[in-house]
């Protein structure tokens, strides 16, 4: 019989960004068997949305669940209690909601990205990538107000217009991104570092992405075709250039693809929706009291976000259910680290862009 | 969205006979307090590449009755189970208590009662 020693990877450890403890069993360098403890950083969220805050307050709360996308927790929430109260968004709404979603998306992918640079030794890259969301981050609090946790989407409508000074900011930092993003392909795609590196490492197969219900970058970069953007008819997706973005090879480099190819998209998405605004109000009212239960799938950039709302008509919701992007990933992460090199997990891990904030709400 | 009202004996074999993973992705295990020391419990699917089609099978039960687990169909279903064994205080086979709650944590935060 071979002998296997146990190590552990967190629940503090240099390469992740949140606390998450992975219990490894290797025989030699390999992994033969892993185990997930991902609760440390659970503040009872769910609860509170029920007990301690009204329904008009809960989309601020859940805003709170994580920094990165405040954005998709608040618009999932509000979508649900609209649909309980019988309300739908004009499109110039649901414009400016899309809008900030794309925006979120582009700048967590690039947080993924430099991170994953990181773990390949590429410090420099790490820190071009992070300088470059930048022009992400200022349009985002230009419009919204805040660098992170944005409260721009509310019962009714959003915050804030969009100014013809903010569409002008948003355009001439796209493009500036855009070039960016053309380098950095180029990059991931060439550089010994990065590609080499990253190719057949972390391997899910199409087959296991079934299995274990993988979602968001990590079914795509496995060739799995589903994104909640195409799969459901809350925003008018389709009109404003979306496209599903698919690699099938399901390593670290398919991945990193992915959510490059995807930054692509999201800035044309964006351009499409300043470019065609439509006319409206940003603040309509929407009258009653939430009365009955409502699910509602947003794809946040890590994946689906999913939100069931219970009310019985009162100020105070009966449910709020949250399912996060990483919380359901977790199982299809675990079998990628199974015959891995021990030395590959920090960068296999980087590569599925876990947030723990999320998943233990 | 369609429910479709099971029993917690029967629920192994209706979830197996309309489960396929390459059509249906599995969505979450949820519970939901009802008062009166009764829960309904759910299991959620959406279907791959169709618009708005969520399938939710349920079954009304209270919190002493062990809950079947689902994980011989779909692994994945792990994680959900071992929420609503910290979040219910419910049994349900194979899923350890410890996914968020530490032993000092309250025992089932989202009872009614709690």
């Amino acid at each position: 019989m071979k002998k296997t020693i146990q190590i552990p990877l967190g629940s503090q450890h240099i390469s992740l960004l949140e606390p998450i403890r992975f219990k490894f069993e290797c025989e030699n360098e390999k992994i033969i068997g892993v185990d997930a403890d991902v609760g440390f950083v659970h503040r009872g969220v769910e609860l509170a949305c029920t007990r301690s805050f009204e329904f008009k307050q809960v989309g601020y709360v859940v805003a709170r669940v994580c920094g990165l996308c405040a954005i998709t927790h608040t618009l999932s929430y509000t979508l649900a209690a609209e649909k309980l109260l019988g309300y739908e968004a004009n499109d110039r709404i649901k414009y400016l909601r899309m809008l900030m979603v794309e925006l979120d998306r582009i700048h967590s992918h690039m947080l993924c990205l430099a991170h994953t640079a990181e773990n390949a030794g590429f410090e420099a890259l790490f820190m071009q990538i992070m300088g470059d969301r930048e022009l992400i981050m200022e349009v985002q609090e230009a419009i919204s107000g805040n660098r992170i946790q944005f409260d721009y989407i509310s019962i009714g409508g959003v915050n804030r217009d969009l100014t013809s000074e903010l569409s002008a900011l948003i355009r001439k930092n796209l493009g500036l991104l855009a070039e960016k993003i053309d380098t950095l392909i180029g990059l991931f795609d060439n550089n010994w570092s990065l590609s080499l590196r990253y190719k057949g490492v972390g391997v899910l197969s199409l087959e296991d992405a079934y299995t274990y219900n993988a979602l968001g970058p990590l079914a795509r970069a496995a060739g799995l075709a589903t994104d909640v953007r195409a799969e459901t008819s809350d925003f008018p997706y389709e009109e404003i250039g979306y496209k599903m973005i698919l690699e099938s090879t399901g390593d670290i480099h398919a991945r990193n693809f992915v959510r490059l190819r995807e930054i692509v998209n999201s800035i044309e998405i964006c351009r499409n929706i300043i470019e065609n605004l439509p006319v409206g109000e940003i603040q309509e009212k929407a009258k009653g009291k939430p009365n009955g239960e409502a699910v509602i799938r947003v794809e946040a950039p890590r994946g689906e976000l999913f939100y069931l709302v219970r009310g019985s008509g009162q100020n105070m919701l009966d449910r709020v259910r949250i399912k996060t992007p990483t919380f359901s990933a977790i199982p299809a992460m675990m079998e990628v680290f199974k015959g891995s090199e021990y030395a590959d997990a920090p960068a296999i891990l980087a590569s599925f862009d876990p947030c723990m904030s999320c998943t233990a709400k | 969205m369609r429910k479709i009202e099971t029993t917690l004996p029967a629920l192994l074999n209706e979830i197996g006979a309309f489960y396929l993973p390459k059509e249906w992705h599995f969505l979450s295990v949820n519970g939901i307090d009802l008062g009166g020391g009764k829960i309904e419990l759910q299991w959620i699917f959406s279907r791959y590449g169709v618009k708005d089609e969520i399938v939710i099978y349920y079954a009304l039960s209270d919190y002493e009755t062990a809950v079947p687990s689902i994980v011989s169909l779909i692994p994945s279903a792990i994680m959900g189970e071992r929420e609503i064994v910290d979040m219910f205080g419910l049994k349900v086979d194979g899923a350890q208590r410890g996914l968020y709650l530490d032993p000092d944590s309250l025992p089932h935060p989202l009872r009614g009662e709690s």
